[in-house]
């Protein structure tokens, strides 16, 4: 009988992720036995760092989760907190609010796209030698990045950790003048757009063997594609309001990881970029929409790796839209100035009367560039948090990310003992874990595997 | 790299940047700003920017986030042993931020059982106080901010680069705010502003949008914290409310021990 071998894949740290994690598949004779995604960024609790400040506080002290979605981290805040009160936004508060987060879509995708996932296509390692070599691609980024960052800093007054959203309101408008010059960046952006995503559409993709995971994502009456929403869709077609996040996602906490985990072990969840494709293609502008039809996406394919692609396609739809979104806002100024006096009085918040709906707890939900995000908040009659739970999508995400690591290794069995294809099979790894934009800040860098034999 | 692309950057000085636990804040405005750094510096150490990351000596060594769990303590150590200049960047670095903030109200351990519940007592055996970095290693340079201001980190580093320590004032938010000519949201709005007693450096950014400043730079020199409770209370904030907004992002103990004074 042969020898019985033990062994072990160990990625100590993923780079080029948002927060800290790593990866360690246990082998016993041929055949994975585990496989774990431990998310080692220090522990914050912010569910309890909440408990005590007022509602109008969260915005800020939740948009500290993390810094490249910290939009969707104080949106999410406000929508549970409106939702509670039940408070609707005026059409200006609405579309600024869309705006700020198409900004942070564009910012986020163009750095998960440009600097973090084709560096491994490229074949380069440090971003001295990206900058030098692929002057092309390193200029595409820092064109998109900043452009993402302009719109967050025109609505929000900050590229991140935004000071100008807040509960009911915003505390000042972006000036006619702004929105004009940022129209016109938005329109001379879509080239360089739809550029990115012909180079992911154009991306020969590892195979990664995926199964179809339960996709999730936010759904909604809007026309457009986008970003909002009060109702839950999954591919398992149902359809449920977020406010029963906890009985259809079931979030636990795991020892090995300092962030909680959801999901059931049959079928794990997928949520982002390409289960909102899945559900909302149809909504698509024209553009987004023919570099849809062209990818395997719109024959309904389950790799993972398409996720960069699909990421690309929402690039291009979040520059068209913040455009629509530009030209709205200042047409609804001229409107304003042809009637004064009609349009503002409407919206006369009493914040008072409001809060006579205290004590109380509410759900609020946003798609942050990779996936659901969910913040639960529940006041006392003053409007000071007593309790509060945040579900971020990398904790939806981990199980499926597991179960592909899984799978790729189970494919790919008899490379893990031989020295250089052992390496290219790490390095596809870290590919995959980088493919879900895994943002552990959120939830978590140089691959090596250690072969024990025993 | 090719040796010969290597050697051309070799006589520069080195740089890295490296993260605790934290939003990833500062990394990012470093990741947004290095094309400005590329042509004076060698980046030897930035894994959440690359794959490829040297170890050994470093000229000079940027750090965000705090000091929370033990791994984040060996990780620092061996930080402070590599390099020369190591500077503090972000709140999180220099005070503690929220993390720290929300350790005025309740213990770790409390968290850590209230979030991770049965799973609890693993964490716990790994976890610290959240605690700014001079709490454990010395620091030559703090440079506060949530996220710091991209104009102060490139003077920082134009500093660090001609072997001098950057000058950093921290005087309040209202000093910015003045300059600006803004209406005071504290005295006229009755907005809850914290930019008397707040390290400016935002450039009076909330206020400037007709919103209260929240503290997110951390504490100014001597901050009047007496004086700062009196209005709040005045414009008929309660204590409790009032002591919730001033530790929030962090500065517990100069502002808590001024406070409880």
């Amino acid at each position: 009988m042969a020898e019985i071998k033990k062994s072990t894949i160990v990625i100590p740290e993923v780079t080029r992720v948002e927060g800290h994690s790593a990866v360690t598949v246990d082998i016993l004779d041929g055949k994975v036995e585990n496989v774990k995604l431990d998310v080692f960024e220090g522990t914050r609790y912010f569910e309890k760092i909440v408990v005590g400040h007022k509602y109008d506080e969260m915005a800020h002290l939740t948009s500290r989760i993390c810094a490249i979605c910290s939009t969707g981290h104080v949106l999410a805040s406000i929508f549970a907190i409106e939702n509670l009160l039940g408070y609707k936004a005026d059409e200006k508060t609405t579309l600024l609010r869309e705006l700020m987060h198409l900004g942070m879509i564009i910012e986020s995708h163009a750095t998960h796209l440009c600097a973090l996932v084709l560096p491994d296509f490229l074949g380069v390692e440090d971003l001295i030698s990206f900058a030098d070599k692929h002057k092309e691609e390193f200029a595409l980024w820092t064109f998109l990045r900043t452009l993402g960052n302009d719109v967050q800093y025109m609505v929000g007054g900050r590229s991140f950790h935004p000071v100008n959203l807040h509960v009911f309101k915003l505390s000042s408008h972006p000036s006619g003048e702004a929105l004009n010059v940022m129209a016109h960046r938005l329109k001379d952006a879509r080239e360089k757009a739809l550029y990115l995503a012909q180079v992911f559409l154009d991306l020969k993709l590892p195979a990664i063997p995926s199964f179809e995971p339960e996709y999730l994502a936010l759904d909604y009456d809007s026309p457009t594609y986008g970003y909002f929403g009060t109702r839950v869709k999954s591919s398992k077609s149902w359809l449920r309001s977020i406010e029963e996040y906890r009985d259809y996602l079931g979030e636990y906490p795991v020892a090995y990881s300092h962030a909680k985990k959801s999901g059931n072990a049959a079928q794990p969840f997928m949520v982002g970029a390409i289960a909102r494709l899945r559900f909302h293609s149809e909504k698509l502008g024209r553009e987004a929409r023919q570099l849809f039809l062209s990818s395997e996406l719109a024959k309904g394919s389950c790799n993972t790796m398409l996720n960069n692609l699909a990421q690309s396609i929402e690039l291009v739809e979040a520059v068209y839209r913040a455009q629509a979104i530009c030209e709205t806002l200042l047409q609804i100024e001229e409107d304003e100035k042809a009637s004064p006096g009609e349009a503002r009085n409407e919206n006369e918040t009493n914040i008072d009367r409001l809060l006579d709906k205290l004590p109380g707890a509410a759900v609020g939900a946003v798609e942050c560039p990779r996936g659901t995000l969910y913040h639960y908040y529940d006041l006392d009659e003053k409007g000071v948090v007593r309790a509060a739970d945040l579900i971020t999508p990398s904790a939806q995400n981990t199980q499926r990310i597991e179960s592909d690591i899984r799978n790729t290794v189970e494919a790919r069995i008899a490379e893990v003992e031989d020295g250089a294809r052992q390496a290219l099979l790490q390095a596809d790894l870290e590919t995959l874990v980088r493919a879900y934009d895994p943002c552990n800040t959120c939830a978590t860098h140089a691959v090596s595997i250690r072969v024990a034999k025993r | 790299m090719s040796a010969a692309a290597g050697s051309g950057t070799n006589h520069l000085p080195t740089i890295a940047v490296e993260g605790l636990t934290g939003c990833a804040g500062e990394l990012l405005v470093i990741l947004e700003n290095l094309d400005k750094l590329l042509p004076f510096v060698r980046v030897v150490r930035f894994p959440f920017a690359q794959s490829k990351n040297e170890g050994g000596a470093v000229d000079i060594t940027f750090v965000e986030g705090s000091v929370s769990q033990k791994h984040d303590l060996e990780k620092l150590k061996r930080i402070r042993a590599n390099t020369r200049w190591l500077v503090a960047v972000g709140n999180c670095a220099v005070w503690g931020c929220v993390q720290k903030g929300a350790l005025c109200k309740c213990k770790a351990a409390e968290m850590i059982e209230a979030v991770y519940g049965s799973a609890a007592s693993s964490i716990a055996a790994e976890a610290m106080d959240a605690a700014p970095l001079d709490s454990h290693v010395a620091v030559d340079v703090k440079l506060s901010g949530c996220p710091i201001n991209a104009s102060q980190f490139l003077a920082v580093t134009a500093s660090l680069l001609r072997d001098h320590l950057p000058y950093i004032v921290s005087k309040p938010v209202c000093l910015e705010c003045k300059l600006r000519e803004n209406p005071c949201v504290l005295i006229e709005d009755n907005l809850p502003c914290l930019g008397p007693v707040t390290a400016a450096g935002c450039g009076a950014l909330c206020p400037s949008m007709g919103a209260a400043c929240y503290g997110c730079f951390g504490p100014c020199e001597e901050p009047q914290i007496g004086a700062m409770t009196t209005i709040l209370k005045e414009k008929g904030y309660e204590m409790e409310e009032v002591l919730g907004r001033l530790t929030a992002f962090g500065a517990v103990i100069p502002m808590g021990e001024k406070w409880q004074k």
